[in-house]
């Protein structure tokens, strides 16, 4: 094995020779090209250790888009931005799609190495929303290497956030300096996310023992599940997936911040909205602002009517279901959101034109109850394997009877309403405070405890990470052959 | 005040967020604040287009200049064209 390919496959050398990169760009402080070339360098270094191939896809783009940029910057026409956007369009198909089964063809074997590139969902919207703002005529005047490194930048380039160039190309301009806050919230982020990932969303998945997480449930396709394993599976299977992508997101938001940039964040406490449409501004908000802004607006205001603003509406739900993948299950999930969020607003019109209000907290209460379980059940599209198995799943909800029929493990059901209840607490615990602290007037010791408080809670994830991970593994220890199966499920939003 | 504006304020206030009684001027936050969300501009684009007698492409239009009465004016200006 040569010393190059000893640093291309990802590993200890790998990751060092990143992070030497990244140091150097942030050394870097007199040359702001010298800054960038170094972390284009380790960002690309660090995509290359997912595949050569990949990395020639991802420059390649980045050079096209570039180009299809200036062509458009020259001038301003809707013929030049189709053409740019239905490249990327064409490429993604192509890598995400077309390339697996070509690949199979006689003298077509070179591209096992270009199928499904990591990313390549999240860098195309990034490469399409820069067409979209020059087409608005947004002024953005970034180098190639400055675009490039906008496109390949190693904390997002994998599974997002989904970044915008007026966002990150001021900060890619300035020195890189990371104040003490920024590594002490960066930091922080960093611990919360690996917690949510590697203890809460791996619990989730794998369970207590093996056999007893949701993706067992979930991969029982013959299985005979009654209605409350489906709730619990759903349920279960949701905070799994937020743990998970929310935690990655919160790793992403903190290495950056660890160099001093600061990204958008990717969610807000997406289960308490009350409702679907405010479910839609809290997750995956940087696809949901993409979609709202570069596909909503556009095709509602293409026409007038109320019918057109709501089939509008339900068709921009459906590309999120098809970003997923272009299969029955994600076009279900996006167009029963689609119908949600339809619903909601037809149900807002109803509601204004009835005298009779609910009292206040009891209408939140509800809207927020119905919103959960709602999002909850829209789940089982996103997780099934087959639209026949998703089905099938939903017949037992709404058959009564099943609901006495309990097959998973009793340790499923425990340790998914331990983690669902604690999620709860823990928002609870944080809205108190915050009444408590309007409640008190900042002043003698009120004043010290909420500076205490404050200090305490900004590094909170400092000491209760390690804390509950050491909790955690004491209690699966102390109630005898539980311990968690291995941790084998990969970020979730890799596969996308 | 013009009358053009005063004519947005009326209409964002009775038939978008439908609370008369609340303040709002031409600098009042709208998007970033929540006060409106995404069907909501929409219908504020369409609003604005016949106030102005002009017609804004949606293409040219991003949510963030749409953030307040003012904002939309500017936007009107700047991207849209005069109604054949």
């Amino acid at each position: 094995m040569n010393s190059l390919t000893v640093v291309l496959a990802p590993g200890p050398v790998h990751y060092l020779v990143c992070a030497l990169l990244v140091c150097v760009a942030v050394a870097a402080h007199r040359s702001q090209r010298a800054r960038q070339l170094a972390l284009l360098l380790a960002s690309w270094l660090f995509y290359v250790g997912w595949g050569a191939g990949f990395l020639s896809v991802l420059i390649a783009s980045s050079v096209m888009n570039y180009l299809f940029g200036a062509a458009l910057k020259r001038h301003v026409t809707a013929g030049r931005l189709w053409l740019g956007v239905a490249m990327n369009i064409a490429l993604l198909g192509f890598f995400k799609y077309a390339s697996a089964p070509l690949a199979g063809e006689p003298g077509l074997g070179f591209l096992h190495e270009l199928v499904r590139p990591i990313g390549m969902s999240f860098w195309t919207l990034q490469a399409l929303s820069y067409l979209f703002d020059i087409y608005k005529e947004e002024e953005l005047d970034p180098s190639l290497l400055e675009f490039c490194l906008y496109m390949a930048f190693w904390p997002t380039v994998l599974t997002g956030p989904i970044s915008r160039l007026p966002t990150l190309l001021p900060q890619f301009r300035q020195r890189i300096g990371p104040s003490l806050d920024d590594l002490s919230v960066g930091a922080s982020r960093v611990l919360q996310g690996l917690f949510m990932k590697m203890v809460l969303a791996e619990i989730l998945a794998a369970g207590w023992r093996p056999g007893a997480g949701v993706n067992a449930g979930f991969d029982r396709i013959n299985g005979n599940l009654g209605g409350l394993d489906v709730w619990f599976l759903a349920i279960g299977f949701g905070f799994q997936l937020f743990f998970d992508f929310a935690g990655y997101s919160h790793i992403v938001i903190g290495a950056a911040r660890l160099i001093g940039i600061q990204l958008d964040e990717n969610f807000d406490r997406p289960y308490l909205s009350p409702t679907p449409a405010a479910f839609w501004t809290r997750w995956h908000m940087s696809l949901s602002s993409w979609i709202r802004d570069y596909v909503f607006l556009q095709l509602a205001s293409l026409r007038r009517g109320r019918s057109w603003v709501y089939f509008s509406l339900l068709l921009s739900m459906v590309v999120v279901g098809l970003w997923h993948n272009a299969s029955a299950t994600f076009i279900v999930w996006g167009a029963y959101h689609g119908l949600l969020l339809v619903a909601h607003r037809i149900g807002q019109q109803v509601k204004r034109s009835l005298r009779y209000q609910l009292p206040q907290s009891l209408g939140l209460t509800l809207s927020w109850a119905s919103t959960f379980l709602l999002v909850s059940f829209g789940w089982l599209f996103f997780r099934t394997q087959t639209l026949a198995q998703a089905i099938e799943m939903s017949r037992a909800v709404f058959a009564p009877g099943s609901y006495s029929d309990l097959s998973m493990p009793l340790t499923f059901y425990a340790v998914t309403s331990a983690i669902v209840m604690g999620y709860a607490m823990y928002h609870a615990g944080e809205a108190l405070l915050a009444r408590w602290r309007v409640a008190n007037a900042p002043d003698g010791l009120h004043a010290v405890a909420i500076e205490l408080m404050d200090f305490v809670l900004a590094r909170r994830w400092w000491w209760l990470a390690p804390a509950m991970v050491v909790v955690a593994l004491f209690v699966g220890l102390a109630i005898g052959d539980l311990k968690p199966a291995a941790p084998a499920t990969p970020f979730m939003y890799t596969l996308f | 005040m013009s009358d053009q504006t005063q004519q947005m304020i009326d209409y964002i206030k009775s038939d978008v967020i439908r609370r008369p009684d609340i303040q709002i001027d031409e600098n009042t936050p709208l998007v970033s604040s929540g006060l409106i969300d995404s069907l909501a501009l929409v219908d504020i684009l369409m609003k604005l287009e016949d106030v102005t007698n002009k017609r804004i492409s949606a293409g040219k239009v991003q949510p963030k200049d749409m953030d307040t009465v003012g904002l939309m004016f500017a936007t009107a200006a700047k991207v849209g064209k005069p109604r054949k």
